[in-house]
Parts: structure tokens; C-alpha cells; sequence
């Protein structure tokens, strides 16, 4: 079970950069979003349920995706989202916000070389 | 913010508020995620299933991968937007439910809150212009009220040929100021009107720090005799008289007969430092050089600033030198009773009402923690009574934050309500006070309620309620075996509880002698012997115009036909005439020492203090039933015509005064001359004291002059006396017709003497009828309070009592056995109340009649009282608790 304390407001924000990202290739519903991370990242980053779908519907609420129910690959009804024009402004932001961040623990690290390279 | 963000969070609020509304779309939503969650479990599954895995080892591991299902849920549904306000309404309608279903809980708790905000609320609202009001002055910490005092004057006061000796060489004050007294004026123009007007220095304004709102202050040539005329209006004036017309300055307004040009216009918040009512200031224009010469003449009253960083004590003690010479120009048996006085504006204003606010302060603020204490111990037992709820709540997966909310939610609801409540009861206790408040009050009938201090009554009970209740909420919630297992834990909560039945003890015993004492000293008021009759009495006041009766002789024919005319009412006895009426202090008064015997020379040292007298027909005492103790040819029913029509000088002495002057020896045949400018009198009888200070104050040696068929003994404003053998109020409308038969134009003021009295004791009743209100509701609270703690002790040992019951203990043992507890409580409280009560009836004090602060009879009653209506509430739920069945009890658990 996530630990909703220390490092929550990064994780968090985290969790939502990447579900934009995924779903910013193509619509697609939790389980497929969940299983994309995954193979992405290389079973790096996996997803935990009691996470994702409150961050789904989070994001949804906030108006970045949209949702729709539409037959899945295997014929059953699946709730499939996908990104809004707002979403899509909100993942440059995160994006750019990341990269910032990124150089930033980077050069703490002392580690600017590697990173520009 | 950003306007953007700023925009994005007002949408999020609105569909907060909208997604309330839609019920149905919130169950769909739920429907939706459960086969969203549903669909993901699926692939999961099948994943497992295409990797080999047999569908019964899927299965589970797929639940393992996905942890708490009913968490995700909740989680999700905690993004929803609304989800806060939601929650919130949930924990109002939850509340509401608790408290319906707990009427009598609900209902203590908000007439307590009602009563503690209410009371706090109204007596702040009033003393608070007594005791805390800003004056309307520029740095009015700085002005004081300068003079000198004696026993002629209450109260501080400077003479003409002091004050400018005093402003030219002093050194402790910025500047230095006097007025000279606010007097009648009229306004003699085509509106005319009667107005007060105050006769101040020209340096009034500057030194008081203030500015008119329009125009501009007296030059100093208007401050001298023969200057220009001029005349500053008051806003009040300026708005109702002239309809607020801008071109009011250099009009000029007649008052008195006399042109004055208006310089300007006082601004809204001008007030005289005396707190006197004054329409229009004028300039005093007093002849500076003849003042100086002529001590004493004029009687003036000095205000000051000080100078930064001197106080009024350091100034007292600066102007030493100046008080000196004035004390060389005062006669030298004056000398001694002569003092400098340096006070704050405050302090000359309040000087009388001072301690009534503070007494009334300190009443209401104890019944605020008497109540306070109700609901914090009222908060407490409903907490653990509710702990078995809490238990499962917790159990059932509510959060610690969620069970605070909901205690936090509780109490605010609780305040509010209280707090509603109590504006009621505070505006009703306002109008209560006015109406039963004395004459005398400053801003007493302009008290408005206080918000500021409403909302910190209400803020202090939320809080003293929400922490009590929080103590619990705060607290790991125990496990349902656990909770069954010992209440061991619980007595930190229990000693809280006794601790606060402790205090609101206390704080009654504080209050409970308080308010017996005022009672005690009020009724001694009333059952005082005054002297004098007060039952079928009528007085009528009559004040005749100057400009009517200008001549002694017309205002002697007045009151000679005013007399005879009344005589012939049908219910009327007798008729008599003086100047001013007792008990009330309002009466003429001289010094004792310059009285001369004749044939005698007394020696004398210092003023001998002050002599009332009155100017009185001789029925005076009959009509008022005062015995004549000795006397020659002097008939008290003034039949014999030729006596008033005598020329003798004759005079009545009281029995204090002829005792002071001749002490044995018998003082009819004996004549007097009461000051220097008089002629002697023939003393004709001596009459029984009458109190002639108010009701509490010593009374003074009084001498009555008997008034002739002289014009020179009639003044304009005298009292008409009526004995009645009818009632005197059925009376009045007669008599006032009787009078208009004379001069309809005259005023009078017809009041019962009754009625006279009563007012006198207005000031005590309202403060005794004040404070016993005070202390019977915060006794009420402290019994509902021991009540209460007993109730749940004993009910707390129901267990341990069905065990004494079944080994043997008799029912007297269990009664003593709870009743203790009570007890123990009551002891220990009222003794610590005592100790408080002995300190704080030394403030009383000087609020007391004839009864000391300390008075043994009246602490041992109240203290008996205390302890038996407090050993009531002990032992109700004591007996309650011996009538435990033993079997029941030992089932229970």
C-alpha cells in the first residue's frame, strides 16, 4: 500500500506526468495505461491500482482528460481516456516542469556533464 | 493569484457546488467505478492466465497485485470535487440526528451558551462607555480635571482668584483651560427654543484637542468683557435648528435677548469634559483683573494637559507651590479641609459608577466561566458516553481527522446556536437594564449591543466546548475489548470533570454572598427610618419663568394662591411650601462655624463641616409629620395667620444641629445668626433629624427658616407639599388643574414623595436585582454541573455497587458512598469560594449599607444555602444509584 506521507507531493505529480504522457499517444483505458508504464519503463515503474485510478479520476475532474466507454480489444466495455486540449497544454507544463527539476537534482549531484550530454 | 488560477478555482468551486446537486449522477459514478475496477481485475486475470498461471492462482494473485479494492475506491471517490463539502453536510446532518436524539444534552447546553453569551454580552454593552470608551479628545490620556476641593462642591473646582495665578505659573501642564458651568439659555429668535449653553476660555478647544467641524475657534478679544459676541453651535444644533444650512457662520442668533455671531460649528463628537449637555459654547469673557482681585467669586472648572511623560501625580505634587497660595487666600479656618485634587477626565466623569461597572463586570464575566465550564463538562460526558460509537466508527475504517471534524462540527453547531440564543437574551437583558436602570448613568440609555464582544463570548464557549469534546476524538480510539475491559484510563476525564464542579463552586460561592450582601444592604435602605412620612404625600415642583415673575412680590402671590387654591382640594389636608425636600441631598447648605449665637462668642476651629437648611412654611412639618420636639408660639399647622404675618426672623433647628450648638442647655428663646449677611433669628422649636443626604450618606445639622408674608422669602422655584387623605396619585391630575387655573404657563412637576424616595434607591436596587440575577443563574449552572458529575459517577459504578449489594452493604452505605464524591466537591469548592468571597467583599464595601463586607450572618446563610441545594443534586442520583439490583448489575457487563 502507497505511503501517503513523505514523498507524496512528488510522487503524485509524478504519477499524473506520466499518465498524460501515456495517454497522449493514444486513448486508452486504466488497465492499458497501468500495463504501458510498465513495459515503457522496463518494469521500473509500476504502477499500484489504489493509485491510479484516483489519479485518473483526479485528472479527469480537473478537466486535462476525458473519458469515454467504448468496446475494448476483447469486446467488453472499458472506460477509455484520453487527453483534452487543456491536458495536452498541462503536459508541456509538467514536462518542462520535470526537465527543470531534473537539471536541478542533477547539478546537486554534480552530475551536469552526463546530463547535457 | 493569478487572475488565471484565480478563474480556475472559482469553476472548481462552482462544480463543487453543482456536483452536490446531482445525486443520481453521483450513483452512476459510483456504478461506473466499481466495473471500471471490475474490468481491470479481468485483465489482470487474463493476463495471468495467457502466462500460464491456472485460473484459481490468477485469481489471487491478482487481488494480491491490486491491494484494498474498497480503499481505491474510496480514494477515488475522495477526488471527486465537492468531496470536502460533502463530508461537511454529512457532519452537520450526523450532528443535527445526535442532537435530536438527545434533546435534554441540546437543550442544556444551549440555554447555558444562551445565558453565559447573553449576560456577557448586555453588561458589556453597558459599562463598556463607562470603562473603556475612548474619550472624543486628542490624546485624552493626557487631560486631566484640575482643582481644588472642599466640602461645599463634590466635586473638584478652582476660583477665580487661584485660576489665573495657577495658569500663569505652572509647569507640569502644556496648557490649561476652564470653563464655568453649563446653564440654561433660550434661544430668542423667531423659532425659539430652550438650550444649554457653556460659558468656556477661549483656549477650551485647543487644550481639549479639538477642532470645529466648520468655522473656526474663539479669538481671545472674544473672551473678554465688552468683546465681540460670539458663538460656536453644536453639530446637534446645527442639524435640528438650522436644517445643517452651510452658510451658518457670522449669522447671527439671538440668546437671551443677546445678539451672538456664529463663528462655528462643533464637530459630531463634542462633548463637555463634565459630560454636561451643551447646544451652544460661548465665550466666558470673564474680567481677568477683577478676578484676580476678588477671591473668591467666580467658581470655575480647570481641565489640563500634561506634559509627555508626567503623570497626574508628578503634576500634583509640581503645582504645590500655586496650591499653597491659594490656601493663603481661603479663610484660616478653611484651611484644613482644603485639597488639591489631579485626576484624569475618566476619573472626574465615572467617579460614582466606577465600581458598580467593575462589580457588574466581574458578576457577568464569573457566570461566563460558570457557563463555560457547564458545557466543557457537558462536552466531557457526552464524549464518553459516546465512546462505544466512536469505537466502531473507527472501527469501520472513519478516520482520526474525520471523528476531530465531526467534534469540531458538533461544537461550532452548538455555538452557533448558542450564540443566536444569546443575542436574544442580551438584547432583552439590555432593554431590562434600561428600564430599570438609574438616572445617572452616563450613556446608559444609548447602550447598544456589542458585536465585538458577542462574537468573543461566542468564540470563547466554541472553544471551551470544542476542546473539552476534542479530548476524546484526540484520543486512540480503543477497541471494543479493550473499552469493556477497565475504565482505569478514563480517570484523567473524571478528575477534569471534578476539577471543574470544583471551580463553578467556587466562583458561586463568590458570587452567592456578593449578591446577598447588596440585597441585605438594599433592604436595610428601604427599612431605614427616614424621619419623616413618605406615605400620602404629593410634592409639586414649580420653577416660575424670570421673565414672568420678576418681582419677589409676584412670585410670593403665586405661591400664596397656589396654596390656598390646593388647600380647598377635597383629600387634601394640609399645604406647605419649602424650597428643596429631603432625603435627597439637593438642599441649600452653609458652613457650621459661621454661625453666631448671640450674646455668645464661640470658639471655633475649622469649618465645622456644612449645615443644611430650607426655606419652609411652618405646616412643612406637619405635612411630613416630623415631630416638633420643643417649641414657642409656634403652631406647626400655621393656622394662627398673625405669625405669618409677623416680621419675626424665626427658625427651627434640628435636634443634631442644637445639640452642636448649645449641648445641654435648651435653645428656644435663643437667637442666631446663620452666616454674617443674615440678620438673627429667634430659634421657636427644635424638630426631630431627618436623613438629609441621600439615603446612605451622614446626615447633616439642618435649620429650617420659617418663611413670612415677606416677599424677599419667596423664591422662583419652590415645592408645593400636599398631605392627602385620598391617594396621592388620585390627587395629582386636580391639583395640576387647580395650578393651571393660576398660571397655565408655569412648569410643575408633580411626583409622590414615595415615588421621590424610590428613585434614590434606584442605584442600589439595580445593582442588587443585577448581581442576585447573576448569582442564582450562575448557582443554577453549578448545580446542574454537580448534577451531572455525580449522575455519572455513580453511574460508572454500577458494577462495583451490585457487588457491595450482593456481599452485604446496605443502602445507607452505597447513598454514603456516592454522596461522598459530592461532597468531597462541595467542601473543597465552597471553601476555596469562601476564601475568594472574604477577598472580594472588600471592593463592596463601599457599595454597602449598614451591613459590613464581611457581615457572619449573611455568609453563614449563604453558605448553608449553597451546600444544601448543592447536597440535593448529590443526593438525587446517589439514591438513584442504591436502588441498583444487584443481579442487573452484575449482568451488565
Amino acid at each position: 500500500m502507497p505511503s501517503a506521507t513523505d514523498s507524496n507531493a512528488l510522487l503524485q505529480g509524478t504519477l499524473d506526468l506520466l499518465i498524460l504522457k501515456t495517454l497522449a499517444l493514444e486513448p486508452m483505458h486504466g488497465w492499458g495505461v497501468a500495463q504501458r508504464i510498465q513495459q515503457i519503463s522496463r518494469d521500473v515503474l509500476q504502477i499500484g491500482q489504489g493509485s491510479l485510478y484516483p489519479a485518473l479520476h483526479r485528472l479527469e475532474y480537473r478537466g486535462w482528460i476525458q473519458a469515454e466507454w467504448a468496446p475494448s480489444e476483447n469486446n467488453r466495455r472499458a472506460k477509455f481516456y484520453s487527453l483534452t486540449a487543456a491536458g495536452r497544454k498541462q503536459l508541456d507544463a509538467e514536462v518542462a516542469n520535470w526537465d527543470r527539476m531534473a537539471d536541478a537534482i542533477a547539478l546537486v549531484l554534480g552530475r551536469k556533464g552526463e546530463v547535457s550530454a | 493569484m493569478s487572475a488565471r488560477s484565480m478563474l480556475g478555482w472559482t469553476s472548481r468551486c462552482v462544480r463543487q457546488l453543482l456536483a452536490l446537486f446531482r445525486p443520481a449522477a453521483r450513483r452512476n459514478n459510483r456504478n461506473n467505478l466499481d466495473e471500471e475496477l471490475q474490468f481491470h481485475l479481468d485483465q489482470s486475470i487474463q493476463s495471468y492466465i495467457a502466462a500460464g498461471a491456472s485460473p484459481e492462482a490468477a485469481r489471487r494473485q491478482s487481488l494480491l497485485d491490486f491491494g484494498g479494492i474498497e480503499q481505491a475506491r474510496e480514494e477515488t471517490y475522495r477526488q471527486r470535487p465537492g468531496w470536502l463539502l460533502e463530508t461537511l453536510l454529512q457532519d452537520v446532518r450526523y450532528a443535527l440526528r445526535g442532537f435530536r436524539r438527545n434533546p435534554v444534552f441540546t437543550i442544556t447546553v444551549i440555554t447555558t451558551l444562551a445565558i453565559g453569551i447573553g449576560a456577557t454580552t448586555a453588561v458589556f454593552s453597558v459599562v463598556d462607555p463607562i470603562l473603556f470608551r475612548s474619550l472624543p479628545y486628542a490624546h485624552a490620556d493626557r487631560l486631566v480635571s484640575v482643582g481644588l476641593t472642599a466640602p461645599i462642591l463634590p466635586g473638584e473646582f478652582m476660583l477665580g482668584g487661584s485660576y489665573y495665578v495657577w495658569r500663569d505659573n505652572q509647569k507640569p501642564f502644556e496648557a490649561l483651560t476652564s470653563e464655568t458651568g453649563v446653564s440654561e439659555c433660550d434661544l430668542t429668535e423667531h423659532n425659539p427654543a430652550r438650550l444649554s449653553c457653556a460659558s468656556v476660555e477661549a483656549s477650551f478647544l485647543p487644550t481639549l484637542g479639538i477642532a470645529p467641524m466648520m468655522g473656526r475657534n474663539f479669538l481671545p478679544e472674544e473672551d473678554r468683557p465688552n468683546g465681540p459676541r460670539a458663538a460656536l453651535i453644536s453639530y446637534g444644533l446645527w442639524q435640528a435648528h438650522y436644517g445643517s444650512d452651510p452658510t451658518i457662520l457670522n449669522r447671527l442668533i439671538v440668546i437671551d435677548g443677546t445678539p451672538r455671531r456664529v463663528v462655528g460649528v462643533l464637530p459630531k463628537s463634542f462633548e463637555m469634559p463634565t459630560l454636561e449637555q451643551a447646544d451652544i459654547v460661548v465665550p466666558q469673557a470673564l474680567d481677568e483683573a477683577a478676578e484676580r482681585k476678588e477671591s473668591p467669586d467666580t467658581v470655575m472648572y480647570a481641565f489640563a494637559r500634561l506634559k509627555p511623560g508626567i503623570s497626574a501625580a508628578q503634576a500634583s505634587a509640581a503645582l504645590d507651590p500655586v496650591f499653597q497660595y491659594s490656601l493663603s487666600l481661603a479663610p484660616a479656618p478653611f484651611r484644613k479641609e482644603v485639597h488639591l485634587r489631579v485626576r484624569s477626565l475618566r476619573d472626574r466623569q465615572m467617579h460614582d459608577v466606577r465600581l458598580t461597572a467593575w462589580v457588574l463586570l466581574g458578576a457577568v464575566l464569573a457566570v461566563l466561566l460558570i457557563a463555560c465550564g457547564n458545557v466543557a463538562s457537558l462536552m466531557l460526558a457526552r464524549s464518553s458516553a459516546r465512546e462505544r460509537e466512536l469505537a466502531v466508527r473507527s472501527a469501520l475504517g472513519a478516520s482520526r481527522a474525520r471523528l476531530v471534524r465531526q467534534t469540531v462540527t458538533e461544537a461550532l453547531l452548538l455555538s452557533l446556536a448558542g450564540a443566536l440564543a444569546g443575542w436574544a437574551v442580551a438584547e432583552a437583558l439590555l432593554h431590562l437594564f434600561v428600564a430599570i436602570a438609574p438616572a445617572g448613568i452616563p450613556f446608559f440609555e444609548k447602550a447598544v449591543l456589542d458585536l465585538r464582544i458577542a462574537l468573543f463570548a461566542g468564540l470563547q464557549a466554541a472553544l471551551c466546548g470544542m476542546a473539552f469534546g476534542l479530548l476524546n476524538a484526540f484520543q486512540e480510539p480503543r477497541t471494543l475489548a479493550a473499552r469493556n475491559a477497565d475504565s482505569g484510563t478514563r480517570t484523567s476525564r473524571v478528575w477534569t470533570r471534578r476539577s471543574l464542579v470544583v471551580a463553578q463552586i467556587a466562583i458561586s460561592m463568590v458570587l452567592l454572598p456578593a449578591s446577598a450582601l447588596l440585597l441585605r444592604s438594599f433592604w436595610n435602605l428601604q427599612q431605614q427610618d427616614l424621619g419623616l412620612r413618605t406615605r400620602s404625600v404629593l410634592t409639586i415642583g414649580v420653577a416660575l419663568g424670570e421673565q414672568r415673575y420678576n418681582t419677589p412680590q409676584k412670585r410670593m402671590q403665586f405661591f400664596l394662591q397656589a396654596q390656598s387654591a390646593l388647600r380647598r382640594l377635597p383629600g387634601v389636608t394640609s399645604v406647605a411650601v419649602s424650597d428643596s425636600l429631603p432625603p435627597a441631598g439637593a438642599h441649600r447648605e452653609s458652613i457650621l462655624n459661621v454661625i453666631s449665637i448671640a450674646g455668645e462668642s464661640r470658639v471655633t476651629e475649622g469649618t465645622g463641616g456644612m449645615v443644611a437648611w430650607r426655606s419652609v412654611t411652618p405646616e412643612y412639618f406637619q405635612v411630613l409629620n416630623i415631630p416638633i420636639l420643643r417649641k414657642r408660639d409656634f403652631n406647626v399647622d400655621g393656622q394662627a395667620s398673625n405669625q405669618q404675618a409677623s416680621s419675626e426672623n424665626r427658625i427651627i433647628l434640628s435636634k443634631l444641629l442644637a445639640d452642636r450648638l448649645f449641648g445641654q442647655k435648651d435653645p428656644i428663646g435663643q437667637r442666631i445668626r446663620p452666616s454674617p449677611n443674615d440678620p438673627y433669628y429667634n430659634i421657636v422649636g427644635v424638630a426631630a433629624n431627618v436623613r438629609n443626604s441621600g439615603l446612605t450618606g451622614n446626615d447633616e445639622p439642618e435649620y429650617y427658616r420659617l418663611r413670612r408674608n415677606i416677599a424677599e422669602d419667596w423664591n422662583s422655584s419652590s415645592t408645593l407639599i400636599l398631605e392627602t387623605s385620598a391617594a396621592p396619585e388620585a390627587i395629582a391630575p386636580w391639583a395640576r388643574s387647580q395650578l393651571a387655573n393660576i398660571d397655565p404657563t408655569a412648569p410643575v412637576e408633580l411626583v409622590t414623595l414615595r415615588e421621590r424616595v424610590n428613585r434614590l434607591a434606584d442605584r442600589p436596587r439595580f445593582e442588587a436585582v443585577l448581581l442576585g440575577f447573576f448569582a442564582c443563574t450562575g448557582l443554577a449552572m453549578a448545580v446542574i454541573g454537580i448534577y451531572g458529575i455525580t449522575a455519572y459517577l455513580a453511574q460508572r459504578r454500577t458494577q462495583e455497587v451490585g457487588v457491595r449489594i450482593a456481599l452485604g452493604a446496605t443502602r445507607s452505605d452505597i447513598l454514603r458512598l456516592i454522596a461522598w464524591e459530592g461532597v468531597r466537591l462541595i467542601l473543597i469548592g465552597g471553601a476555596l469560594g469562601l476564601c475568594g468571597a472574604l477577598a472580594a467583599a472588600r471592593v463592596l464595601a463601599s457599595l454597602l449599607f449598614s451591613i459590613g463586607p464581611r457581615d457572619p450572618l449573611t455568609f453563614l446563610c449563604v453558605g448553608s444555602l449553597l451546600a444544601i441545594v448543592a447536597l440535593i443534586a448529590t443526593l438525587i442520583p446517589a439514591r438513584a444509584a442504591t436502588r441498583v439490583d444487584p443481579m442487573v448489575a452484575l449482568r451488565c457487563e
